[in-house]
Protein backbone atom coordinates (compact mmCIF):
# COMPACT_ATOMS: atom_id res chain seq x y z
CA UNK A 1 0.00 0.00 0.00
CA UNK A 2 1.26 3.42 -1.04
CA UNK A 3 2.09 6.08 1.49
CA UNK A 4 0.50 8.43 -1.03
CA UNK A 5 -2.62 9.52 -1.70
CA UNK A 6 -4.15 9.12 -5.09
CA UNK A 7 -5.70 11.34 -7.06
CA UNK A 8 -7.47 9.67 -9.54
CA UNK A 9 -8.21 11.50 -12.41
CA UNK A 10 -10.60 9.50 -15.05
CA UNK A 11 -10.66 11.17 -18.17
CA UNK A 12 -11.88 9.13 -21.15
CA UNK A 13 -15.05 9.62 -21.30
CA UNK A 14 -14.19 13.69 -21.36
CA UNK A 15 -14.63 15.82 -24.60
CA UNK A 16 -11.28 17.67 -25.59
CA UNK A 17 -10.61 20.30 -23.74
CA UNK A 18 -11.90 19.10 -20.28
CA UNK A 19 -9.30 16.65 -19.40
CA UNK A 20 -6.81 19.39 -19.71
CA UNK A 21 -8.75 21.62 -18.05
CA UNK A 22 -9.24 18.82 -14.80
CA UNK A 23 -5.51 17.90 -15.27
CA UNK A 24 -4.01 21.50 -14.59
CA UNK A 25 -7.11 21.81 -11.63
CA UNK A 26 -5.07 18.60 -10.30
CA UNK A 27 -1.98 19.55 -10.67
CA UNK A 28 -2.66 22.85 -7.90
CA UNK A 29 -3.59 20.96 -5.46
CA UNK A 30 -0.38 18.39 -5.58
CA UNK A 31 1.81 18.48 -2.62
CA UNK A 32 4.44 16.46 -1.05
CA UNK A 33 1.68 13.55 -0.17
CA UNK A 34 -0.42 12.99 -3.16
CA UNK A 35 0.13 12.34 -6.78
CA UNK A 36 -2.13 12.55 -9.80
CA UNK A 37 -2.98 9.34 -11.98
CA UNK A 38 -4.78 10.07 -14.80
CA UNK A 39 -6.48 7.39 -17.41
CA UNK A 40 -6.75 9.02 -20.96
CA UNK A 41 -7.70 7.92 -24.19
CA UNK A 42 -4.35 9.80 -25.75
CA UNK A 43 -0.77 10.73 -24.55
CA UNK A 44 -1.40 14.17 -23.46
CA UNK A 45 1.89 16.05 -24.55
CA UNK A 46 0.71 19.47 -23.93
CA UNK A 47 -0.46 18.38 -20.17
CA UNK A 48 3.03 16.47 -19.45
CA UNK A 49 4.85 19.30 -20.90
CA UNK A 50 3.38 21.81 -18.47
CA UNK A 51 3.78 19.45 -15.79
CA UNK A 52 7.66 18.71 -16.80
CA UNK A 53 8.39 22.30 -17.05
CA UNK A 54 6.66 23.67 -13.35
CA UNK A 55 9.08 20.85 -11.73
CA UNK A 56 6.57 18.14 -11.44
CA UNK A 57 7.75 14.24 -12.38
CA UNK A 58 6.08 12.44 -14.68
CA UNK A 59 5.62 9.39 -16.71
CA UNK A 60 2.76 8.16 -19.08
CA UNK A 61 2.57 4.79 -20.41
CA UNK A 62 0.04 2.66 -22.69
CA UNK A 63 -1.50 -0.31 -22.02
CA UNK A 64 -2.19 -3.43 -24.36
CA UNK A 65 -5.87 -1.79 -24.65
CA UNK A 66 -4.75 1.37 -25.49
CA UNK A 67 -5.57 3.34 -22.39
CA UNK A 68 -3.09 5.78 -21.56
CA UNK A 69 -1.61 5.80 -17.54
CA UNK A 70 -0.33 9.34 -16.56
CA UNK A 71 0.92 9.85 -13.27
CA UNK A 72 2.19 13.65 -11.55
CA UNK A 73 3.72 13.88 -8.61
CA UNK A 74 5.56 16.98 -7.17
CA UNK A 75 7.82 15.29 -4.07
CA UNK A 76 10.67 13.77 -5.90
CA UNK A 77 10.88 10.80 -3.70
CA UNK A 78 7.60 9.30 -5.40
CA UNK A 79 8.37 6.60 -7.43
CA UNK A 80 5.85 6.67 -10.05
CA UNK A 81 7.36 3.48 -11.51
CA UNK A 82 6.29 1.64 -8.40
CA UNK A 83 2.82 3.56 -8.81
CA UNK A 84 1.74 2.51 -11.58
CA UNK A 85 -0.89 0.01 -12.06
CA UNK A 86 -0.59 -1.50 -16.00
CA UNK B 1 4.66 29.96 -10.91
CA UNK B 2 4.01 29.16 -14.45
CA UNK B 3 6.52 30.24 -16.99
CA UNK B 4 5.75 33.50 -18.01
CA UNK B 5 5.70 32.46 -21.38
CA UNK B 6 3.12 30.36 -21.57
CA UNK B 7 3.19 26.63 -22.36
CA UNK B 8 6.73 26.95 -23.38
CA UNK B 9 6.65 28.11 -27.04
CA UNK B 10 8.25 25.40 -29.11
CA UNK B 11 4.48 23.53 -27.97
CA UNK B 12 1.80 25.98 -28.48
CA UNK B 13 2.66 29.31 -30.39
CA UNK B 14 1.97 32.48 -28.95
CA UNK B 15 -1.66 33.40 -29.14
CA UNK B 16 -1.67 36.39 -31.28
CA UNK B 17 -0.83 34.13 -34.04
CA UNK B 18 -3.49 31.79 -34.24
CA UNK B 19 -5.69 35.06 -33.85
CA UNK B 20 -4.47 37.90 -36.65
CA UNK B 21 -4.96 34.64 -39.19
CA UNK B 22 -8.41 34.14 -37.94
CA UNK B 23 -8.59 38.17 -38.05
CA UNK B 24 -7.90 38.34 -41.39
CA UNK B 25 -9.82 35.81 -42.59
CA UNK B 26 -12.44 37.22 -41.43
CA UNK B 27 -12.37 41.04 -42.63
CA UNK B 28 -11.95 38.76 -46.15
CA UNK B 29 -14.88 37.26 -45.25
CA UNK B 30 -16.48 41.00 -44.70
CA UNK B 31 -14.82 41.81 -48.23
CA UNK B 32 -16.55 39.01 -49.56
CA UNK B 33 -19.76 39.86 -48.34
CA UNK B 34 -19.29 43.46 -49.70
CA UNK B 35 -18.38 41.90 -53.03
CA UNK B 36 -21.45 40.10 -53.20
CA UNK B 37 -23.41 43.18 -53.03
CA UNK B 38 -21.98 44.97 -55.70
CA UNK B 39 -21.41 41.98 -57.90
CA UNK B 40 -25.12 40.40 -57.30
CA UNK B 41 -25.83 37.20 -58.76
CA UNK B 42 -23.28 37.51 -61.85
CA UNK B 43 -20.99 35.69 -59.43
CA UNK B 44 -23.40 32.06 -59.92
CA UNK B 45 -21.51 32.35 -63.71
CA UNK B 46 -18.38 30.97 -63.11
CA UNK B 47 -16.81 32.07 -65.90
CA UNK B 48 -17.27 35.98 -65.19
CA UNK B 49 -14.74 37.79 -63.71
CA UNK B 50 -16.99 38.61 -60.35
CA UNK B 51 -17.35 35.14 -59.25
CA UNK B 52 -13.37 34.79 -60.25
CA UNK B 53 -12.97 37.96 -57.74
CA UNK B 54 -15.07 36.46 -55.36
CA UNK B 55 -13.83 32.46 -55.30
CA UNK B 56 -10.18 34.11 -54.57
CA UNK B 57 -11.36 36.25 -51.91
CA UNK B 58 -12.97 33.25 -50.48
CA UNK B 59 -10.49 30.91 -51.13
CA UNK B 60 -7.43 32.63 -50.76
CA UNK B 61 -8.40 35.30 -48.63
CA UNK B 62 -10.65 33.94 -46.08
CA UNK B 63 -10.12 29.96 -46.15
CA UNK B 64 -6.49 29.98 -46.41
CA UNK B 65 -5.89 32.81 -43.57
CA UNK B 66 -8.05 30.53 -41.53
CA UNK B 67 -6.01 27.38 -42.77
CA UNK B 68 -2.61 28.45 -41.55
CA UNK B 69 -4.32 30.21 -38.01
CA UNK B 70 -5.64 25.98 -38.02
CA UNK B 71 -1.89 25.13 -39.02
CA UNK B 72 -0.22 27.29 -36.77
CA UNK B 73 -2.17 26.13 -33.79
CA UNK B 74 -2.36 22.22 -34.73
CA UNK B 75 1.14 21.45 -36.59
CA UNK B 76 2.50 21.28 -32.40
CA UNK B 77 -0.75 19.46 -31.03
CA UNK B 78 -1.46 17.08 -33.53
CA UNK B 79 1.86 16.26 -35.00
CA UNK B 80 4.03 17.44 -32.68
CA UNK B 81 5.58 20.30 -35.09
CA UNK B 82 8.01 22.95 -33.18
CA UNK B 83 7.74 25.43 -35.39
CA UNK B 84 10.56 27.71 -33.94
CA UNK B 85 10.12 31.48 -33.95
CA UNK B 86 6.53 31.37 -34.91
CA UNK B 87 5.83 35.49 -34.62
CA UNK B 88 8.92 35.75 -37.10
CA UNK B 89 7.10 32.83 -39.21
CA UNK B 90 3.79 34.47 -39.35
CA UNK B 91 5.31 37.95 -40.44
CA UNK B 92 7.26 36.82 -42.95
CA UNK B 93 3.94 35.22 -44.02
CA UNK B 94 0.95 37.52 -43.40
CA UNK B 95 1.71 40.66 -44.39
CA UNK B 96 3.41 39.70 -47.81
CA UNK B 97 0.33 37.22 -48.27
CA UNK B 98 -2.50 39.48 -47.49
CA UNK B 99 -0.80 42.19 -50.14
CA UNK B 100 -0.89 39.54 -52.71
CA UNK B 101 -4.40 38.91 -52.62
CA UNK B 102 -5.40 41.94 -52.34
CA UNK B 103 -3.17 42.81 -55.58
CA UNK B 104 -4.43 39.44 -56.86
CA UNK B 105 -7.85 40.74 -56.65
CA UNK B 106 -7.27 44.13 -58.83
CA UNK B 107 -5.36 42.15 -61.09
CA UNK B 108 -8.65 39.95 -62.04
CA UNK B 109 -10.23 43.49 -62.17
CA UNK B 110 -8.28 45.69 -63.97
CA UNK B 111 -5.87 42.47 -65.95
CA UNK B 112 -2.89 44.97 -65.65
CA UNK B 113 -0.01 42.47 -66.33
CA UNK B 114 2.62 43.96 -63.30
CA UNK B 115 -0.61 43.30 -61.10
CA UNK B 116 -0.59 39.89 -62.02
CA UNK B 117 3.49 40.11 -61.73
CA UNK B 118 3.56 41.73 -58.33
CA UNK B 119 0.61 39.16 -56.96
CA UNK B 120 2.64 36.41 -58.10
CA UNK B 121 5.52 37.60 -56.36
CA UNK B 122 3.81 38.01 -53.01
CA UNK B 123 1.46 35.19 -52.85
CA UNK B 124 4.29 32.67 -54.44
CA UNK B 125 6.94 34.12 -52.66
CA UNK B 126 5.05 33.91 -49.12
CA UNK B 127 3.08 30.37 -49.42
CA UNK B 128 5.75 28.82 -50.93
CA UNK B 129 8.05 29.86 -47.92
CA UNK B 130 5.44 28.56 -44.61
CA UNK B 131 4.89 25.30 -46.89
CA UNK B 132 8.56 24.84 -47.45
CA UNK B 133 8.90 25.38 -43.51
CA UNK B 134 5.89 23.30 -42.40
CA UNK B 135 6.96 20.70 -44.94
CA UNK B 136 10.81 20.47 -43.94
CA UNK B 137 9.48 20.14 -39.82
CA UNK B 138 6.98 17.05 -40.94
CA UNK B 139 9.49 15.53 -42.96
CA UNK B 140 12.06 15.70 -40.09
CA UNK B 141 9.14 13.49 -38.05
CA UNK B 142 10.23 10.13 -36.93
CA UNK B 143 6.16 8.62 -36.39
CA UNK B 144 3.87 10.11 -38.34
CA UNK B 145 0.06 10.08 -37.51
CA UNK B 146 -2.58 9.44 -39.98
CA UNK B 147 -3.42 13.60 -38.78
CA UNK B 148 0.61 14.81 -39.78
CA UNK B 149 0.48 12.14 -42.79
CA UNK B 150 -2.17 14.05 -44.50
CA UNK B 151 -1.23 17.07 -43.24
CA UNK B 152 2.11 16.25 -45.32
CA UNK B 153 0.21 15.52 -48.65
CA UNK B 154 -2.10 18.59 -47.93
CA UNK B 155 0.72 20.57 -47.78
CA UNK B 156 1.79 18.96 -51.04
CA UNK B 157 -1.49 19.76 -52.72
CA UNK B 158 -0.94 23.35 -52.09
CA UNK B 159 2.44 23.50 -53.81
CA UNK B 160 1.11 22.38 -56.49
CA UNK B 161 -2.21 24.79 -56.50
CA UNK B 162 0.39 27.69 -56.58
CA UNK B 163 2.75 25.86 -59.21
CA UNK B 164 -0.65 25.98 -61.19
CA UNK B 165 -1.66 29.40 -60.08
CA UNK B 166 2.06 31.20 -61.72
CA UNK B 167 1.59 29.35 -64.70
CA UNK B 168 -1.92 30.85 -65.25
CA UNK B 169 -1.26 34.24 -64.06
CA UNK B 170 1.81 34.10 -66.39
CA UNK B 171 0.09 33.64 -69.53
CA UNK B 172 -2.86 36.22 -68.07
CA UNK B 173 0.09 38.74 -68.01
CA UNK B 174 0.96 37.84 -71.24
CA UNK B 175 4.28 36.67 -70.04
CA UNK B 176 4.27 33.34 -71.34
CA UNK B 177 1.25 31.74 -74.09
CA UNK B 178 0.03 29.11 -72.51
CA UNK B 179 -0.61 26.62 -74.50
CA UNK B 180 -2.16 24.57 -71.47
CA UNK B 181 -3.74 27.10 -69.85
CA UNK B 182 -7.15 25.00 -69.49
CA UNK B 183 -5.34 21.94 -68.11
CA UNK B 184 -3.96 24.07 -66.19
CA UNK B 185 -7.02 25.28 -64.70
CA UNK B 186 -8.66 22.48 -63.87
CA UNK B 187 -5.23 21.21 -61.98
CA UNK B 188 -5.80 24.65 -60.53
CA UNK B 189 -8.66 23.92 -58.93
CA UNK B 190 -9.23 20.35 -58.54
CA UNK B 191 -5.92 20.35 -56.24
CA UNK B 192 -7.09 23.80 -54.61
CA UNK B 193 -10.46 22.37 -54.02
CA UNK B 194 -9.92 18.74 -53.16
CA UNK B 195 -5.99 18.20 -52.86
CA UNK B 196 -5.64 21.21 -50.27
CA UNK B 197 -8.91 22.28 -48.55
CA UNK B 198 -10.65 18.89 -48.45
CA UNK B 199 -7.71 17.37 -47.34
CA UNK B 200 -6.59 19.54 -44.79
CA UNK B 201 -10.36 18.98 -43.14
CA UNK B 202 -9.93 15.32 -43.83
CA UNK B 203 -6.46 14.73 -42.04
CA UNK B 204 -7.58 17.14 -39.25
CA UNK B 205 -10.97 15.38 -38.34
CA UNK B 206 -8.76 12.15 -38.02
CA UNK B 207 -7.48 13.66 -35.18
CA UNK B 208 -9.77 16.43 -33.51
CA UNK B 209 -13.49 13.95 -34.00
CA UNK B 210 -12.24 11.19 -32.03
CA UNK B 211 -10.75 13.69 -29.61
CA UNK B 212 -13.48 16.68 -29.40
CA UNK B 213 -16.17 14.56 -29.03
CA UNK B 214 -15.18 10.50 -28.10
CA UNK B 215 -15.65 8.95 -30.89
CA UNK B 216 -14.56 5.84 -31.59
CA UNK B 217 -11.82 6.48 -34.08
CA UNK B 218 -11.59 6.20 -38.12
CA UNK B 219 -10.99 2.98 -39.68
CA UNK B 220 -6.99 2.64 -40.67
CA UNK B 221 -8.05 1.77 -43.97
CA UNK B 222 -9.43 4.83 -44.23
CA UNK B 223 -6.84 7.26 -41.62
CA UNK B 224 -3.77 6.08 -43.51
CA UNK B 225 -4.69 5.63 -46.85
CA UNK B 226 -7.69 8.06 -47.91
CA UNK B 227 -5.22 10.86 -48.29
CA UNK B 228 -2.68 9.40 -50.51
CA UNK B 229 -5.31 7.93 -52.69
CA UNK B 230 -7.03 11.10 -53.38
CA UNK B 231 -3.35 12.62 -54.18
CA UNK B 232 -2.17 10.12 -56.31
CA UNK B 233 -6.00 10.08 -58.07
CA UNK B 234 -5.35 13.98 -58.69
CA UNK B 235 -1.84 13.21 -59.86
CA UNK B 236 -2.42 10.78 -62.00
CA UNK B 237 -5.25 12.03 -63.81
CA UNK B 238 -3.38 15.61 -63.90
CA UNK B 239 -0.74 14.29 -66.04
CA UNK B 240 -2.69 11.81 -68.58
CA UNK B 241 -5.73 14.95 -68.56
CA UNK B 242 -2.88 16.80 -70.11
CA UNK B 243 -3.63 14.69 -73.25
CA UNK B 244 -6.98 13.19 -72.46
CA UNK B 245 -9.07 16.28 -70.41
CA UNK B 246 -11.90 13.23 -70.27
CA UNK B 247 -10.12 11.45 -67.76
CA UNK B 248 -11.17 14.31 -65.32
CA UNK B 249 -15.06 12.99 -65.53
CA UNK B 250 -13.66 9.61 -64.12
CA UNK B 251 -11.46 11.40 -61.67
CA UNK B 252 -14.86 13.27 -60.79
CA UNK B 253 -16.82 10.71 -60.40
CA UNK B 254 -14.37 8.67 -58.17
CA UNK B 255 -13.76 11.75 -55.72
CA UNK B 256 -17.63 12.61 -55.44
CA UNK B 257 -17.90 9.00 -54.39
CA UNK B 258 -14.82 8.72 -51.83
CA UNK B 259 -15.96 12.26 -50.39
CA UNK B 260 -19.53 11.13 -49.68
CA UNK B 261 -18.07 7.83 -48.32
CA UNK B 262 -15.61 9.54 -45.67
CA UNK B 263 -18.32 12.61 -45.17
CA UNK B 264 -20.93 9.87 -44.28
CA UNK B 265 -18.34 7.94 -42.16
CA UNK B 266 -17.76 10.89 -40.03
CA UNK B 267 -21.24 11.88 -39.62
CA UNK B 268 -21.89 8.45 -38.63
CA UNK B 269 -18.99 8.82 -35.90
CA UNK B 270 -20.71 12.10 -34.68
CA UNK B 271 -23.74 9.69 -34.02
CA UNK B 272 -21.80 7.76 -31.75
CA UNK B 273 -20.28 10.76 -29.52
CA UNK B 274 -20.49 9.44 -25.74
CA UNK B 275 -22.52 12.57 -24.76
CA UNK B 276 -26.27 13.21 -25.95
CA UNK B 277 -25.77 17.09 -26.45
CA UNK B 278 -24.98 18.27 -29.01
CA UNK B 279 -23.51 21.72 -29.51
CA UNK B 280 -23.10 24.64 -31.89
CA UNK B 281 -19.53 23.14 -33.59
CA UNK B 282 -21.19 19.52 -34.04
CA UNK B 283 -23.93 20.85 -35.60
CA UNK B 284 -21.35 23.32 -37.98
CA UNK B 285 -20.00 19.81 -38.46
CA UNK B 286 -23.21 17.86 -39.59
CA UNK B 287 -23.86 20.89 -42.08
CA UNK B 288 -20.38 21.24 -43.67
CA UNK B 289 -20.55 17.43 -44.09
CA UNK B 290 -23.97 17.34 -45.55
CA UNK B 291 -23.13 20.01 -47.68
CA UNK B 292 -20.08 18.08 -48.96
CA UNK B 293 -22.45 15.32 -49.78
CA UNK B 294 -24.94 17.54 -51.82
CA UNK B 295 -22.20 19.33 -53.14
CA UNK B 296 -20.74 15.85 -54.82
CA UNK B 297 -24.04 14.58 -56.19
CA UNK B 298 -24.78 17.70 -57.77
CA UNK B 299 -21.08 17.40 -58.88
CA UNK B 300 -21.86 14.37 -60.41
CA UNK B 301 -25.09 15.08 -62.10
CA UNK B 302 -23.86 18.18 -63.66
CA UNK B 303 -21.06 16.17 -65.14
CA UNK B 304 -23.99 14.59 -67.40
CA UNK B 305 -26.54 17.84 -68.17
CA UNK B 306 -25.79 21.21 -68.49
CA UNK B 307 -28.06 22.66 -66.14
CA UNK B 308 -26.19 25.49 -64.79
CA UNK B 309 -28.48 26.02 -61.96
CA UNK B 310 -27.27 22.20 -60.08
CA UNK B 311 -23.72 23.46 -61.00
CA UNK B 312 -23.86 27.11 -58.91
CA UNK B 313 -25.51 25.01 -56.00
CA UNK B 314 -22.95 22.41 -56.46
CA UNK B 315 -20.25 25.08 -55.63
CA UNK B 316 -22.43 26.77 -53.01
CA UNK B 317 -22.98 23.55 -50.98
CA UNK B 318 -18.68 23.03 -51.31
CA UNK B 319 -18.33 26.72 -50.23
CA UNK B 320 -20.61 25.87 -47.02
CA UNK B 321 -18.58 22.44 -46.46
CA UNK B 322 -15.43 24.51 -46.26
CA UNK B 323 -16.87 26.94 -43.93
CA UNK B 324 -19.42 25.32 -41.64
CA UNK B 325 -15.62 23.16 -40.75
CA UNK B 326 -13.99 26.40 -40.22
CA UNK B 327 -16.82 27.43 -37.89
CA UNK B 328 -16.65 24.33 -35.66
CA UNK B 329 -12.78 24.74 -35.81
CA UNK B 330 -12.80 28.64 -34.68
CA UNK B 331 -15.42 28.22 -31.49
CA UNK B 332 -13.01 25.14 -30.59
CA UNK B 333 -9.82 26.84 -30.97
CA UNK B 334 -10.37 30.73 -30.05
CA UNK B 335 -11.68 29.97 -26.25
CA UNK B 336 -9.43 27.02 -25.94
CA UNK B 337 -6.45 29.26 -26.35
CA UNK B 338 -7.82 31.88 -24.87
CA UNK B 339 -7.51 29.68 -21.61
CA UNK B 340 -5.30 27.71 -22.15
CA UNK B 341 -2.24 30.36 -22.87
CA UNK B 342 -3.80 32.74 -19.48
CA UNK B 343 -3.67 29.06 -17.59
CA UNK B 344 0.08 28.14 -18.75
CA UNK B 345 1.16 31.84 -17.63
CA UNK B 346 -1.03 31.51 -14.09
CA UNK B 347 -3.80 33.70 -14.10
CA UNK B 348 -6.04 31.45 -11.68
CA UNK B 349 -9.00 34.51 -12.61
CA UNK B 350 -8.78 33.46 -16.08
CA UNK B 351 -11.82 33.28 -17.67
CA UNK B 352 -13.62 29.65 -18.46
CA UNK B 353 -13.93 28.62 -21.79
CA UNK B 354 -17.76 29.34 -22.08
CA UNK B 355 -16.91 32.54 -20.69
CA UNK B 356 -14.67 33.29 -23.39
CA UNK B 357 -17.17 32.90 -26.14
CA UNK B 358 -20.39 31.26 -24.73
CA UNK B 359 -22.11 28.25 -26.38
CA UNK B 360 -24.99 30.86 -26.80
CA UNK B 361 -23.18 33.15 -29.15
CA UNK B 362 -21.90 30.32 -31.21
CA UNK B 363 -25.18 29.16 -31.73
CA UNK B 364 -26.85 32.45 -33.00
CA UNK B 365 -23.64 32.19 -35.79
CA UNK B 366 -25.25 28.59 -36.60
CA UNK B 367 -28.20 29.97 -37.30
CA UNK B 368 -26.63 33.42 -39.11
CA UNK B 369 -24.85 30.54 -41.08
CA UNK B 370 -27.79 28.51 -41.79
CA UNK B 371 -29.55 31.63 -43.18
CA UNK B 372 -26.98 32.80 -45.29
CA UNK B 373 -27.18 28.89 -47.03
CA UNK B 374 -30.93 29.72 -47.53
CA UNK B 375 -30.82 33.00 -48.88
CA UNK B 376 -27.97 31.73 -51.32
CA UNK B 377 -30.53 29.30 -52.35
CA UNK B 378 -33.54 31.05 -52.61
CA UNK B 379 -31.32 33.84 -54.91
CA UNK B 380 -30.23 31.47 -57.09
CA UNK B 381 -34.27 31.48 -57.83
CA UNK B 382 -35.67 34.77 -56.65
CA UNK B 383 -32.63 37.04 -57.33
CA UNK B 384 -32.88 40.05 -54.79
CA UNK B 385 -32.25 37.53 -52.16
CA UNK B 386 -28.40 37.62 -53.37
CA UNK B 387 -28.74 41.46 -51.48
CA UNK B 388 -29.89 39.30 -48.62
CA UNK B 389 -26.98 36.87 -48.87
CA UNK B 390 -24.16 39.54 -48.78
CA UNK B 391 -25.80 41.18 -46.14
CA UNK B 392 -26.02 37.40 -44.15
CA UNK B 393 -22.22 37.12 -45.07
CA UNK B 394 -21.31 40.53 -43.91
CA UNK B 395 -23.06 39.39 -40.81
CA UNK B 396 -21.54 36.15 -40.44
CA UNK B 397 -17.45 37.24 -40.48
CA UNK B 398 -18.57 40.65 -38.82
CA UNK B 399 -19.65 38.13 -36.12
CA UNK B 400 -16.33 36.00 -36.18
CA UNK B 401 -14.69 39.17 -35.96
CA UNK B 402 -16.10 40.84 -32.79
CA UNK B 403 -15.67 37.30 -31.02
CA UNK B 404 -12.01 37.56 -31.65
CA UNK B 405 -11.51 41.14 -30.67
CA UNK B 406 -13.79 40.20 -27.28
CA UNK B 407 -11.26 36.96 -26.75
CA UNK B 408 -8.25 39.25 -27.30
CA UNK B 409 -9.68 41.98 -24.71
CA UNK B 410 -10.18 39.29 -22.67
CA UNK B 411 -6.70 37.94 -22.54
CA UNK B 412 -5.29 41.48 -22.55
CA UNK B 413 -7.33 42.28 -19.32
CA UNK B 414 -7.00 39.52 -17.59
CA UNK B 415 -2.84 39.76 -17.82
CA UNK B 416 -3.37 43.65 -16.84
CA UNK B 417 -5.44 43.23 -13.93
CA UNK B 418 -5.47 39.20 -13.19
CA UNK B 419 -3.77 37.47 -9.91
CA UNK B 420 -1.26 34.80 -10.65
CA UNK B 421 -1.30 31.21 -8.97
CA UNK B 422 1.65 29.92 -6.95
CA UNK B 423 3.05 26.97 -8.10
CA UNK B 424 5.00 26.62 -4.96
CA UNK B 425 7.68 24.18 -7.13
CA UNK B 426 11.02 24.34 -5.70
CA UNK B 427 13.41 26.12 -8.35
CA UNK B 428 15.60 23.34 -10.39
Amino acid sequence: MSEFTKIDLDARALEHPKPLEQAIRALRELNDENYLYMLHRKNPIPFIDLASEQGFQTLSREDETGNWHILVAKNPSVTLEELLRV
Amino acid sequence: MFNQNGLSLDQAPPISVVFRFFFSGALFGILAGILILIFGTSIFDAHTTQAVILTHTLTLGVMLSFMFAALFQMLPVIAGVKLTSPVQKANWLQYPFTIGVITLLLAFQTSLSWLYGLASLFLGGSIFYIVAVMLKNLFELVHHSASSKGMVIALLALAVVVILALYMTATLSGTINGTYFSQMKEGHYSFGLFGWITLLIISISFQVIEMFYVTPSYPKVVSYYLPTVLFSLLVVTFIVGLFIPATWIITDILLAILLSSYALLTLKRLTQKKRPLSDATVWFWRIGLTSLIVSMFLMIITLFTTISLLQTASYLFFTFFALSIVFAMFYKIIPFLTWFHLNSQGYFTAPMMHEVIHPKTANKHLYIHLATLVTFLLSTFLTPFIYFAGLLTILSFGWMSYQIIHAWKLYRHTQETGEKFEMKIAEG
